[in-house]
């Protein structure tokens, strides 16, 4: 009994650690096919621009990761990178001096405050994550249209130190990618070593639990909703400062990316498991698809089209999974039953 | 071998807590004292529960005290408890299935380390501990949702056993353990007791109170009844200091016509919950199903009405076989579930009393799929008044009517589907009195008028009172089956609880 | 008399399609402060017209959101049909062909949804949220980039432009009342929206009554994939183009119509009347907000601080009645959350029932 115990302890274990293991495999057939297909993809140039590009929705991946995990969502965080890209940005355009550091602290605050605003509805307003954010969403990039009044934030208007920053290499790694890869060891071991990354886990896992545990749930939501808006606020400098220059409608659709990554990596939209390290190989996975997509000249769109379907797969099989681990546990007891049954039929 | 006569460390003096009208518990007294293992045991609905939670501060008193350790406090909510040492286990865990062992034994309270962090060496060396001293086969870094319920069960008493309560109050404990497991259970909480922690132990097993405990106390209809040394107390003495009543209420049985088979069941099983099932309930029939809260009863009749699948067996409805498949496919064959939970699967709350009588049957008063709404206020008066349902009219909104009168707005949804068969769980918890009568004497004008009824009761007198025979479940299996004339509350009781009664 | 007359005016004014009626009166007002063409009857009129298809995907998802769901892929959805039809007809098929075969095309995807939401009891916002982009990304697919298609006949484009006959009316505020009409039928005169209503509102009591729970909910996202699907007609009507990223920014005007108009986010409650009565208010808003040169963008501004100040407003109401009548919200909640979920997840069964061999009984 005890061996079969284990070994089903083990299976649903490995069920959990397979999720990462199957985004990895699929990870490494995309890259070998574009590898053999578009002959400059395996190239130091291209690598660099993919570690760019991923390395934003990283950064705001792992905010929202940690929003997922207590079982709500962040739809805003594209438009608060929007809204705190045009704002540093247009900060910086008339104060040539001000340091990077400075824009990229404005950047965040602006990222708290509309994280914080997120949370306060959820926890405090009581309105369920999806609608508030969804409002947010639309409330904060019509904000970025009244405070940029249609014009945009174009490169000359930029002092040519910030835009030096974006092309800075730390040991051949981009500068921003540095940025990312920070932010998620960060996120990662916040996760694993602080009772408040914890804590998300367990609300996530079963609300109720944790408020008998004497979890401060609420505070908890509420910190989880100001770091994801913190970090899409970094994801905003980062935005600025990748492309050099903010429009109005710069991050419009970009919480697709974030989520999808957060999703396909294997964090559980009914919160409780998840890493930083799937949410990291989900969004990897996706930046390769858009760059293989784009160097083989096959249209963007069907990135999109891709995404979607990732996320639906990622929930069905999840669900499915989880099901099916409940009810290999059912089949055991079942046998236990019987064992037991024949062992009284013999006394 | 007296009963102990130091002081206690916590009291109950004169408890008293009522729902709704009903009195779940009155004037109760109880002592628990340090180093002792205290037996709580009662029919369903003693008030072992209620008393729990009082103790555990999920509940607070109407009147009477809680004394802890000379002085009076007021447990005002879980918190309140666990600060003064007061830790409970429940028989259904809840627990965080995403989080490992260790983490669900300190959620809320992991250790820290130099800089504050969460100390996981510690937590796991010290889960390790807990878990060593239980004697489970899982480390504090297993994954919980791989574990089965009985371990869950076990973890509930790492938890437990991790804050040093000086008060452990056990919930049925041993419901879903292995006997190996149980004697686990027994040896830690010996030790606990000769540590010095006092012990509340409710359980149905009456040989497990006999083994484990010191003093056994009995309610009965939520008074206290006895306190006794568990030493001078027999199994059978037990039993009947549960049961000891007279069957006062006055129970409108009539005497029916009792007709042809209306429905079968042979070896109905479902693996793990129960098995080999069989029973048969004639038209005109009320039969009675007893047994203890969690024997089966209500899952049997859950996987036979469809809700729950079910794994092997044979079900005849009028004589011909029925494979359950869904509630809908039950109604259509006649049989119908007043189910347990009455504001969950009963209702829909914020529909009318109307909307609500005419669920089961709406399509029967609808043409081309259009509501003909006088047709259900008809249907929705014809109730009200054959069942006398206080609402004022048909538009009423069932969530403004009191605990009996949405009682039976649910039994008239289900009249109003006019089945051949109508299973009844619980029909009368939560009712006040008069309600009751009402309740009763439409279950016995029922089956006179030919119904097939199965009456699932927690209430040992309803049981008695109503049913033709009883069939009599315990831990999934029928242990007996009694004519109304061989059906006593001993002898129910004896079957319900396994208890060596003959000794 | 009076008294009774009383009675029926206060209820009047207690019902929330009341408080839609000043609104929309507060913002008619300040529409004839911003402009003085905004009581035009012809502006009046006419001012219905862009938000048609916003209308008719709020009649749809009022049924998912009344039923307990949400269903956030009806503006890929929309584009799809759009553009399915519009590539039909193309193609050299029959303009009124197209037109029907872009609301089946529709239906399918909201089946789709529909099927893995009811059928698999996968949790609505994760899989409309996938399909959101993957319907979405097809759109693009079926166009084969992000161009558009234009040129259709006036037969066609006259349903979103025109008026109806030799009247003043609008064809497509006609066609958006009489969705309104059928919708009002279906969802509070048939059987169907009873069992939507009862499903919303208890899902495990609908089950126990009999309900057909799965096909219900099935169904609900079918009929949120054709509405959908009409909007998309509409919507390529009015603009004389179907292109792949039509409508998308539509989603909040549309969640916004139906918290709006009163339907509970939490399922089981909400009048197709209060649904219409603010989408009525959102194209007046929007018409008098536009009338004062204010952008799309910062319009989206005002329309998402109401969708939040509703529910706000509604929590807020909903604490003072259960703080007189002593029963937490939260705790109301958590119960229906218990309610619904018991479905979700895997039948509760007393394991080790059974397991253990009986001591006593030998």
């Amino acid at each position: 009994m005890t061996a079969a115990r284990l070994s089903l302890q083990t299976v649903a274990t490995a069920a959990f650690r397979l999720r990462e293991l199957g985004i990895a495999i699929a990870l490494l057939v995309a890259i070998a096919i574009f590898a053999v297909q578009a002959e400059s993809f395996m190239t130091v140039g291209n690598w660099r621009n993919i570690s760019v590009s991923v390395a934003v929705v990283l950064a705001v991946a792992v905010g929202q990761t940690m929003v997922v995990l207590t079982r709500n969502i962040d739809l805003s965080v594209g438009s608060i990178v929007g809204l705190s890209a045009f704002i540093s940005a247009d900060t910086l355009s008339t104060h040539h001096g001000l340091p990077i550091a400075g824009v990229a602290a404005i950047a965040v605050a602006v990222g708290i405050a509309c994280g914080l605003f997120n949370g306060l509805l959820v926890t405090v307003g009581r309105v369920p994550a999806i609608i508030a954010t969804l409002g947010t969403l639309y409330i904060f990039r019509g904000l970025v249209h009244e405070v940029s009044g249609g014009t945009q934030v174009l490169a000359f208007e930029l002092p040519a130190s910030f835009k030096a920053f974006a092309l800075r290499e730390v040991l051949g790694i981009p500068a921003l990618a540095v940025i990312a890869i920070a932010v998620a060891v960060l996120g990662a071991a916040m996760l694993r070593w602080t009772h408040w990354g914890r804590d998300f886990y367990a609300i996530g896992s079963n609300p109720e639990a944790a408020r008998l545990a004497g979890i401060p749930v609420a505070r908890r939501v509420l910190l989880a909703f100001t770091i994801s808006g913190g970090l899409a606020g970094l994801g905003g400098f980062m935005f600025a400062a990748r492309f050099a220059g903010v429009s109005a409608s710069s991050g419009s659709g970009f919480e697709f990316d974030v989520i999808s990554a957060v999703v396909i990596g294997g964090v559980n939209v009914f919160g409780g498991v998840g890493t930083v390290l799937g949410a990291a190989l989900g969004a990897l996975l996706i930046a390769v698809i858009e760059n293989g997509f784009t160097l083989l000249k096959i249209n963007e769109f069907w990135k999109t089209a891709f995404q979607g379907f990732a996320i639906v797969t990622a929930v069905t099989v999840d669900a499915l999974v989880t099901r099916r681990i409940q009810e290999a546990l059912r089949q055991r007891r079942r046998r236990e039953a019987r064992d037991a049954a024949r062992a009284e039929a013999s006394a | 071998m007296s009963v102990p006569t130091g002081p206690p460390l916590v009291e109950l003096r004169g408890v008293s807590r009522s729902f709704g009208g009903v009195q779940a518990l009155s004037d109760v007294d109880l002592r628990l004292r340090a180093g002792e293992v205290h037996a709580l045991v009662g029919e369903n609905g003693a008030g072992k529960s209620t008393l729990i939670k009082v103790l555990t501060g999920v509940h607070q008193p109407d009147a009477g005290q809680i004394v802890f350790e000379g002085e009076e406090q007021r447990i005002g909510s879980v918190h309140a408890a666990q600060a003064l040492g007061i830790a409970a286990m429940y028989q259904e865990p809840s627990v965080f299935l995403d989080l490992s062992v260790a983490e669900n034994i300190y959620a809320g309270r992991r250790p820290r380390g130099p800089l504050g962090s969460v100390d996981w060496s510690r937590m796991n060396a010290e889960a390790g501990a807990v878990l060593a001293e239980l004697g489970v086969d899982f480390g504090p870094e297993a994954p919980v949702r791989g574990l089965g319920v009985a371990d869950r069960q076990l973890l509930e008493i790492a938890k437990a056993l991790s804050v040093n309560a000086r008060v452990l109050i056990m919930d049925e404990p041993t419901s879903a353990l292995s006997p190996r497991e149980v004697e686990n259970l027994f040896q830690v909480t010996r030790r606990l007791r000769d540590q010095g922690v006092a012990i509340a132990f409710v359980s149905h097993r009456l040989e497990e109170v006999n083994e484990i405990a010191d003093v056994v106390t009995v309610l009965r209809d939520g008074r206290h009844v006895a306190t006794q040394r568990a030493s001078d107390l027999t199994q059978a003495e037990i039993v009947r200091l549960m049961v000891g009543r007279s069957l006062d209420t006055l129970f409108p049985k009539e005497e029916t016509e009792i007709r042809d088979v209306a429905l079968e069941l042979r070896g109905f099983t479902r693996h793990g919950v129960f098995s080999g099932v069989s029973f048969a309930v004639r038209r005109g029939e009320i039969l009675g199903l007893a047994g203890l809260v969690g024997a089966g009863r209500t899952e049997v009749a859950r996987s036979l009405f469809g809700i729950d699948p079910y794994d092997s067996g044979d079900v005849l409805l009028g004589g011909k076989p029925f494979r359950p498949r869904s509630p809908r496919a039950a109604l259509r064959r006649g049989l119908a579930y007043l189910p347990e939970d009455r504001l969950g699967q009963g209702l829909v709350q914020l529909m009318s009393v109307a909307a609500n009588c005419s669920m089961a049957v709406l399509p029967r008063l609808t043409r081309g799929g259009v509501l003909r709404p006088w047709l259900e206020r008809r249907l929705a008066r014809r109730f009200i008044e054959q069942l006398r349902i206080r609402a004022y009219s048909p538009g009423q909104v069932v969530q403004t009517l009191s605990g009996g009168n949405q009682q039976k707005v649910v039994l008239a949804k289900w009249l109003a589907a006019e089945p051949g068969v109508l299973i009844l769980d619980e029909p009368t918890r939560g009712v006040d009195v008069g309600a009751k009568a009402d309740v009763h004497l439409t279950i016995s004008q029922l089956a006179a008028r030919g119904l097939a009824i199965v009456l699932i009761s927690s209430e040992l007198p309803e049981v008695l009172g109503m049913s033709d025979r009883i069939v009599v479940l315990r831990e999934g299996r029928v242990t007996a089956e009694l004519d109304r004339s061989a059906a006593t509350s001993e002898r129910v009781m004896e079957a319900a609880l396994g208890a060596a009664t003959a000794a | 008399m009076t008294a009774s007359a009383i009675a029926v005016a206060r209820r009047v004014v207690a019902r929330w399609e009341f408080v839609l009626v000043l609104l929309i009166l507060a913002a008619g007002t300040w529409s004839t402060t911003q402009s003085r063409f905004f009581l035009d009857t012809e502006n009046l009129l006419d001012l219905m017209k862009p938000y048609v298809f916003i209308g008719l995907m709020a009649l749809g998802l009022a049924l998912v959101v009344i039923a307990g769901e949400i269903d956030i892929s009806i503006t890929s959805t929309l584009a799809v049909s759009a553009v399915a039809f519009a590539d039909f007809w193309d193609r050299g098929l029959n303009i009124w062909l197209s037109c029907l075969l872009g609301l089946v095309v529709g239906m399918g995807l909201g089946a789709v949804n529909g099927v893995l939401i009811g059928l698999l009891d996968l949790p609505s916002l994760a899989v409309t949220l996938g399909t959101l982009a993957a319907y979405r990304g097809l759109a693009f697919v079926i166009l084969g980039g992000g161009g558009a298609i234009t040129g259709f006949p006036s037969d066609f484009t006259r349903l979103g432009l025109r008026d109806l006959g030799s009247t003043i009316v609008p064809i497509g505020l006609a066609l958006f009342l009489a969705a309104t009409a059928v919708f009002a039928f279906v969802l509070h005169g048939t059987l169907f929206g009873r069992y939507v209503y009862a499903i919303g509102s208890n899902r495990e009591a609908a089950r126990f009554s009999g309900i057909p729970v799965d096909r219900v909910r099935v169904t609900i996202f079918a009929i949120s994939g054709l509405m959908a699907a009409a909007a998309g007609l509409l919507y390529a009507s009015y603009f004389a183009t179907a292109r792949a990223d039509a409508a998308n920014v539509a989603l909040l005007d549309v969640v916004a119509a139906v918290v709006l108009g009163g339907v509970n986010i939490f399922g089981g409650s909400g009048t197709i009347v209060g649904v219409f009565l603010a989408v009525v208010l959102i194209a007046v808003l929007r018409n008098g907000m536009g009338l004062a040169n204010i952008s799309g963008e910062v319009q989206s501004i005002v329309i998402g601080s109401l969708l939040l100040g509703a529910i706000l407003v509604g929590n807020l109401m909903r604490a003072a009645r259960d703080r007189h009548t002593g029963q937490g919200f939260l705790m109301r909640i958590h119960e229906r959350r218990l309610q619904r979920g018991k479905h979700n997840r895997p039948p509760r069964t007393r394991p080790g029932l059974g397991i253990r061999p009986t001591k006593g009984a030998r």
